[in-house]
């Protein structure tokens, strides 16, 4: 909890004093501070705590220390204090007689000062809460303990829970109530035993009536025993690591008292695909790691590992290679042209294979990188340059050298796409620019399709709006490719869930498709686009919906 | 035939069965007991320099003369359990208004004023606040007490005062009934007092009213101490790179500031509403702030306890826990008082001056007594769709099914109006507590797949960094997520029950908070770690009577602890792991382990980890603390290597680790979010300092074992996602986040001044710009927006229509059909989520879209991103949740 707790006295001789402050000091910040915030603990005191009604403002330790009796102290001046660490979150407890952090010194003693001389109880025994903004607030129990010698029989003490937020000081009230008075009648019992014994020894009653005029009678002038330590009225020898150890718990227990159970949204799609290839390749790799010399095809390890590899290392391989690049899906457009920008996304979208050959493997690497984006992360998979071709079940991204013929049935299928890289015929040895990529290269993009490319799919027609539109920034075109794919991507779901895990029939599903928004203009390729995409899901969601499908239903037959 | 919806909403309702009509039967209530409105009392004291201590009001001691008129005495006839509580409406028709009699005081206001004002008085100007418990008769008093502010106004040096006129008639006392003239009332404006204008960035100006402090400007700005005020300077902007950020992210922001801004380490700080007055300044004349003469108001409320003990105990829990509640109704109170007394300054004639007086004074108690019945024994709504779905996993597809049901029955019947779309675009969009939920994780899940995982971030946040649950479940069900911070609750009227109770329950699943566990040391533990003289072992042995304090050891070997704490002296539920020293003496240092001494980081977590404190079993476990039924505070102390002492630097490793860790957890889930945050300052100064505080606590203090102890954990009942979504209730309540009225006579009469009252003492105890209120009326089918930065509307409609996003509706009939098509429930409402997520990623490139903007074009947020006009206050509101320079740029 954010708070202190601290055992006043208010000594027959020198008046409310601090005995004993547990305080608890957390780590470090685990969040930067907010600058604009004003939280600095560095800010001005107010100058404007003189003129208190009383005389509260803080002495110095030292100061006081000079007029200190028995009473007053609880660890001798040479005791360094105590401490208790909690291991899980760092907070550590520290008890003093008096604060350590200066600032909470004077608050200390102003809550001392308040409890013991300002505020009324009646019966002088109970709780009461004060407080305000300028000097916290307190949570005040004050009680009595028996001793023979003191005038009236007791002493009077409080322990005060001081903290700056009074709401939750005062929601603790019912705990700190409860638990304060465990420690009160402890230290109470304790010491009415201790009163008890010396009772029998001595009964001061007699001792005081029969000197009854003499001026011995008054503390003040009774030498020595005036006021005696708390640890002298209980008896009890290590008063002070216990209560060391009681105030700390007493903090920790208050602030823990509560906890919140915060939800936060499921992870995306991605994110999940993205967990399952790690962990994926983190199994492959130590199978590797066994099986090495056991004659596995080292090339298709390597491209295994390149494609894994490409995921999560996209910004850095690319800013590797030198070059020209691309470097947004509006800059592709710009160098492509709308009309084969078009016909390649189109085949991007469709799930179709994606070829790149030409002699620049940074360049194609970087067009690939644009182009996975329209896509979820589980429909990726990309062979970023190749030696020779692979099939299309493998990747739907491959990049080829210039040299690598392209198999017959691959050129004449309407499921592929082929850009061709060449050299720019201008031959100009020096760009001007890394940007310019037209002045260094033509691109050739040829397909077997007879589809037409430019009535769907949906996506991709809202993508090219905001991608013509150059007041839009390239993160506001991304974030808006973002909010594209979740939203084809939650269709996705639905479809899944109707077609694949309910088995509904081609009535229903059409039904679905049209409250998914995915019929209209653009129909056939929006199912394309949304087979496609199914193919995409974790692993993680089709177990998911597959079991709980099988849960949900046993409750409906219920 | 009951209704599923009657079902659900008696399930758990409280009575012993008796024969409560139907029209109120259905609904959970709070309170198991009855609670009298005569146990509310309040006293006006006064103390001041020159004329000593004066009570100005004891509602104890007035009584209403008028004995034909038995039913305006609400003291004396509490509502029955299923009936409301109505006041004032009466007087308010009659003529006539009450006429009151001020006998002698009761015999305890001398005492009384002593525990209000103190013993020695304090010249502290601002407001104070105090608590008092009273043992017998059992009653707890609330006391603020405030400087007094004058005005120089016209009446000054007149002798037309309060106090002279109670003077003059103790004079007369008892001869009482000439006194007893009755004054007609003051019609009762709801104009406030210290009303100022509440633009949309209100809380940045300087509140006029409020006296200056003079020394720091932040001090009164207002922004001070606000978590999310100051958010809105300093919150991190998502970065356009990353492609979503982490899923707790805001929350997490809002409760880390919440616990830096009310934390002791920083001391004192003046905050936004630290100078509080009792204004008697007359509003019409030119105040002078600087005429504060020596006098001090105190304004208490006194609550008489239930006898029975459970009773008791359930009001004081209660109580506390609802505290800023009760708080803020007592500042309305205060208002009143402030009112009553300088509308009664005015009049001339002493006696007539007195009536005005208690009459304002009872009204304004009355309205208090009303409020507070209404708060404590209004019905709840007893399954909160999304509470249950949090709590009750085991239920959840029954859940689901109930919720989708009664949308769908409720869909059918507004579908003309597009009542529910329209309803649901004005909820989410002022109840924004639904974001976070939707946000998502960036961490991988654990079992349940694909449900929403809870906040590890802001887990250990709560731990290593405590700050006030209660208070961040209030901000969430006010949706005070945004910034500027607009605080919201939402009131369904309408005669047919049954409709407004499916309203209420399909908003429960829409208005979110996080849900509250309470852990609690079981009853009759015997070793409470909080006593700490436990065993009777520790029976006082004159022998050892003063050695406790002599023998300490000497300091300079801090590692060696000094011996014999008295844990060990506890029974074998904590001691089998200590040794047991009861020779206090006994200095043999290598027989008592210290927890936790020297492993170094990398060793952290191998010693730490079997008995579930330590750190890789929060981070493995999906929810610490929070699922399991039995816990331990504090650490294990299972460390059993001796012979690792040697250095200084271990102590308190295991802090550091954990700090380390998460510190590199916040590093990457909040600071990837922040591009170039380092604009606004430099940090560096005051990490630093707290980092200097931290290390210098590491000194040589000798280090004790943490003492651990049972805890049951249990749901927390007083907690506000239970207590402020309301039921039907039969009157309109100024505090639920959501409730049902049949009527809205009185709505039409209080909102207004309820919402400037929230403005000014928002219970959230941070500044609040703006109130509003939703009005949905299940009659006529509309939905409204009040809101307390407009008066009336014209027609005596009390707010806005709400335009209807069309994102809202067909997320809603789509969902509703694909329930229709008969998928699974538990689907549709995964689908649900995931289409308020697609809500939430429109709001990010909204936001992302504005960054760069001067002016926003509709048409093209329309073409390019899919954003119709219709949303754009949704999604408005969406963004400043994670982007608080929209509201900036938007106005």
């Amino acid at each position: 909890m954010n708070a202190l707790v601290a055992l006043c006295h208010f000594c027959e001789l020198h008046g409310p004093r601090t005995l004993f402050c547990t305080e608890a000091v957390h780590p470090p910040s685990p969040s930067p501070p907010q600058p604009g915030s004003a939280i600095p603990g560095e800010r001005e005191r107010e100058g404007d705590r003189e003129g208190e009604g009383l005389t509260m403002r803080a002495n110095s330790s030292a100061t006081q220390r000079a007029d200190m009796c028995e009473g007053c102290r609880s660890l001798p001046a040479s005791h360094p204090g105590f401490v208790s660490v909690d291991g899980e979150t760092g907070i550590r407890y520290l008890s003093h007689q008096h604060p350590r952090q200066p600032q909470l010194f004077s608050v200390v003693r102003q809550a001392c000062v308040r409890s013991l001389s300002c505020e009324v109880c009646p019966g002088r025994e109970g709780p009461i809460f004060f407080g305000d903004e300028q000097h916290g607030f307190v949570f005040s129990h004050t009680f009595f303990i028996k001793d023979s010698l003191a005038r009236g029989f007791q002493r009077w003490y409080s322990i005060v829970v001081v903290a700056m937020d009074r709401i939750y000081l005062i929601n603790s009230w019912p705990f700190l109530l409860r638990h304060l008075r465990l420690t009160i009648q402890s230290l109470q019992n304790t010491a009415l035993k201790v009163f008890d014994s010396e009772q029998c020894v001595c009964p001061q009653r007699a001792v005081r009536m029969n000197s009854a005029f003499s001026p011995a009678v008054f503390p003040h002038q009774r030498s020595g025993n005036a006021a005696r330590s708390l640890t002298s009225l209980t008896q009890h020898s290590n008063l002070w690591d216990s209560l060391h150890s009681s105030f700390s718990w007493l903090l920790k227990a208050c602030g823990s008292r509560l906890t919140e159970k915060l939800l936060e949204g499921a992870p995306t799609e991605d994110t999940l695909v993205l967990i399952e290839r790690q962990t994926e390749q983190e199994e492959e790799m130590s199978g590797w790691d066994g099986a090495e010399g056991g004659g596995s095809n080292p090339q298709s390890c390597q491209s295994e590992s390149v494609q894994a590899k490409d995921f999560q290392f996209d910004d850095g391989t690319q800013e590797d290679l030198i070059g020209p690049k691309f470097k947004s899906l509006r800059h592709l457009r710009q160098v492509l042209g709308t009309a084969d920008f078009r016909q390649l996304t189109w085949h991007v979208l469709m799930g179709n294979q994606v070829i790149w050959r030409g002699a620049d493997p940074g360049l194609i690497q970087s067009a690939f990188n644009v182009l996975k984006a329209l896509l979820p992360v589980g429909c990726v998979r990309a062979v970023q340059y190749s030696p020779h071709y692979e099939e299309a079940y493998r990747c739907n991204f491959l990049g080829l050298s210039p040299d690598v013929p392209i198999p017959a049935h691959v050129s004449s299928s309407e499921f592929s796409v082929l850009v061709d890289v060449l050299n720019a015929e201008r031959g100009c040895v020096n760009p001007v620019s890394d940007d310019d990529i037209l002045s260094l290269y033509q691109f050739h993009i040829s397909s077997a399709n007879t589809q037409p490319t430019d009535k769907g799919p949906t996506l991709l027609n809202k993508l090219e709006v905001a991608l013509s539109n150059e007041n839009l920034s390239v993160e506001v075109v991304s974030l808006c490719l973002l909010c594209l794919k979740e939203e084809w991507m939650n269709k996705v779901k639905v479809l899944f869930k109707f077609s694949k895990v309910d088995g509904r029939g081609k009535e229903d599903t059409q039904k679905v498709l049209a409250l998914l928004g995915a019929t209209g203009p653009g129909e056939e390729d929006n199912v394309r686009l949304l087979k496609f995409w199914m193919t995409g899901l974790s692993k993680l969601y089709k177990s998911h919906l597959m079991t709980a499908v099988r849960g949900g239903e046993r409750t409906l037959s219920q | 035939m009951p209704t599923l919806l009657q079902k659900l909403f008696s399930k758990r309702a409280v009575g012993n069965g008796s024969a409560r009509d139907c029209s109120t039967g259905a609904e959970q209530r709070w309170a198991s007991a009855e609670f009298d409105l005569a146990q509310i009392r309040l006293i006006v004291y006064q103390d001041c320099e020159r004329r000593g201590r004066q009570v100005l009001f004891d509602s104890k001691a007035i009584h209403k003369l008028d004995a034909s008129e038995p039913t305006a005495d609400e003291t004396k006839t509490p509502p029955n359990r299923s009936g409301a509580c109505h006041i004032g409406s009466q007087a308010n028709e009659k003529d006539k208004p009450p006429t009151y009699q001020y006998t002698r005081p009761a015999s305890d206001v001398n005492m009384l004023g002593e525990m209000m004002f103190g013993s020695v008085s304090m010249s502290y100007k601002g407001s104070t606040l105090k608590i008092h418990h009273i043992r017998s008769p059992p009653q707890l008093m609330v006391s603020k007490v405030f400087s007094t502010r004058f005005g120089s106004s016209s009446t000054s040096g007149s002798t037309n005062t309060l106090q002279d006129s109670f003077e003059s008639m103790s004079q007369t006392f008892p001869s009482h009934t000439s006194s007893s003239i009755g004054v007609r009332h003051v019609p009762s404006a709801p104009l406030l007092f210290l009303a100022r204008s509440a633009s949309f960035f209100a809380a940045h100006s300087n509140p006029v009213d409020m006296p200056s402090r003079g020394h720091s400007e932040d001090g009164d700005s207002g922004i001070a101490r606000s978590a999310s005020l100051s958010s809105l300077l300093a919150t991190p902007q998502p970065s356009p790179g990353s492609s979503f950020s982490s899923g707790c992210a805001s929350s997490y922001q809002r409760r880390w500031l919440r616990s830096q801004a009310t934390s002791l380490q920083h001391g004192p700080m003046p905050r936004w509403n630290a100078e509080e007055m009792f204004n008697l300044s007359d509003e019409s004349c030119s105040s002078n702030p600087a005429m504060i003469r020596r006098k001090k108001i105190a304004i208490s409320i006194i609550i008489s306890l239930p006898e029975r003990e459970e009773e008791n105990h359930n009001f004081q829990e209660f109580f506390f826990s609802h505290f800023p509640l009760f708080e803020s109704h007592m500042n309305k109170l205060k208002t009143a008082i402030e009112r009553a007394m300088i509308v009664c300054r005015r009049i001339a004639e002493s006696s007539q001056r007195v009536q005005v007086y208690l009459c304002r004074v009872m009204e304004a108690l009355g309205e208090f007594r009303m409020t507070v019945w209404n708060l404590y024994m209004a019905p709840r709504i007893s399954e909160p769709v999304w509470l249950s779905m949090i709590s009750q996993s085991a239920e959840r597809n029954l859940l689901c099914q109930r919720f989708l049901k009664e949308m769908s029955l409720l869909m059918e019947h507004g579908v003309k109006s597009q009542f529910l779309s329209a309803l649901l675009t004005a909820v989410l969009t002022h109840h924004l507590a639904w974001v976070p939920t939707v946000m998502p994780s960036n961490l991988p899940p654990i079992k349940p797949a694909c449900q929403k995982p809870t906040s590890q971030t802001v887990d250990l946040l709560a731990k290593s960094h405590p700050y006030n649950p209660l208070w961040a479940q209030l901000g969430d069900l006010y949706g005070a997520l945004g910034s500027p911070v607009r605080v919201c609750r939402t009131v369904v009227v309408g005669r047919r029950r049954e409709l407004v109770q499916r309203v209420l329950y399909i908003l429960s699943y829409f208005i979110r908070c996080s849900d509250l566990q309470e852990h609690v040391q079981p009853q009759g533990q015997k070793d409470n770690p909080a006593n700490p003289c436990t065993s009777p072992t520790t029976d006082p042995n004159p022998a050892n009577e003063r050695i406790g304090e002599k023998t300490f050891p000497p300091p300079p070997d801090p590692i060696k602890p000094i011996p014999g704490t008295f844990m060990e002296q506890n029974d074998e539920t904590l001691s089998t792991d200590t040794n047991s020293t009861n020779t206090p003496t006994g200095l043999e240092a290598n027989t008592f382990r210290p927890e936790c001494t020297e492993m170094g980081p990398e060793c952290f977590g191998e010693h730490v980890d079997s008995v579930g404190g330590g750190l890789e079993h929060i981070l493995a476990n999906q929810s610490p603390l929070l699922q399991r039924v039995q816990f331990h505070i504090g650490s294990p102390r299972e460390v059993e290597n001796v012979g690792q002492a040697g250095g200084l630097t271990g102590m308190g490793c295991g802090g550091r680790g954990l700090d380390r860790k998460l510190h590199q957890r916040l590093l990457t889930d909040i600071r990837r979010n922040e591009s170039s945050d380092s604009a606004l300052g430099d940090s560096d100064d005051e990490e630093t300092s707290s980092r200097e505080m931290y290390m210098a606590a590491e000194q040589t203090e000798y280090e004790l074992p943490l003492p651990s102890s049972q805890v049951e954990s249990r749901a927390s009942v007083n907690h506000f996602g239970r207590s402020l979504l309301g039921g039907y209730c039969p009157q309109y309540m100024p505090d639920f986040a959501l409730h049902g009225i049949s009527s809205d006579l009185r709505l039409k009469q209080c909102l207004m001044a309820d919402l400037e009252h929230t403005v000014l003492h928002p219970a959230l105890d941070e500044p609040v710009a703006e109130a509003l209120c939703i009005v949905a009326d299940t009659d006529r089918l509309s939905v409204q927006v009040v809101t307390s930065q407009r008066q009336m509307c014209e027609g005596g409609r009390l707010g806005r229509d709400v335009m209807v996003s069309n994102l809202i509706h067909t997320l809603i009939t789509s969902v509703l059909q694909l329930y229709a098509l008969n998928i699974a429930a538990d689907f549709c409402v995964m689908h649900l989520e995931d289409r308020l997520q697609e809500v939430y990623f429109k709001s990010r490139s909204l936001a992302e879209y504005l960054r760069g903007q001067t002016r926003v074009h509709v048409k093209e947020l329309g073409l390019a991103l899919g954003i119709e006009s219709s949303d754009i206050p949704l999604l408005a509101a969406v963004a400043s949740t994670h982007s608080p320079y929209v509201a900036q740029i938007l106005l």
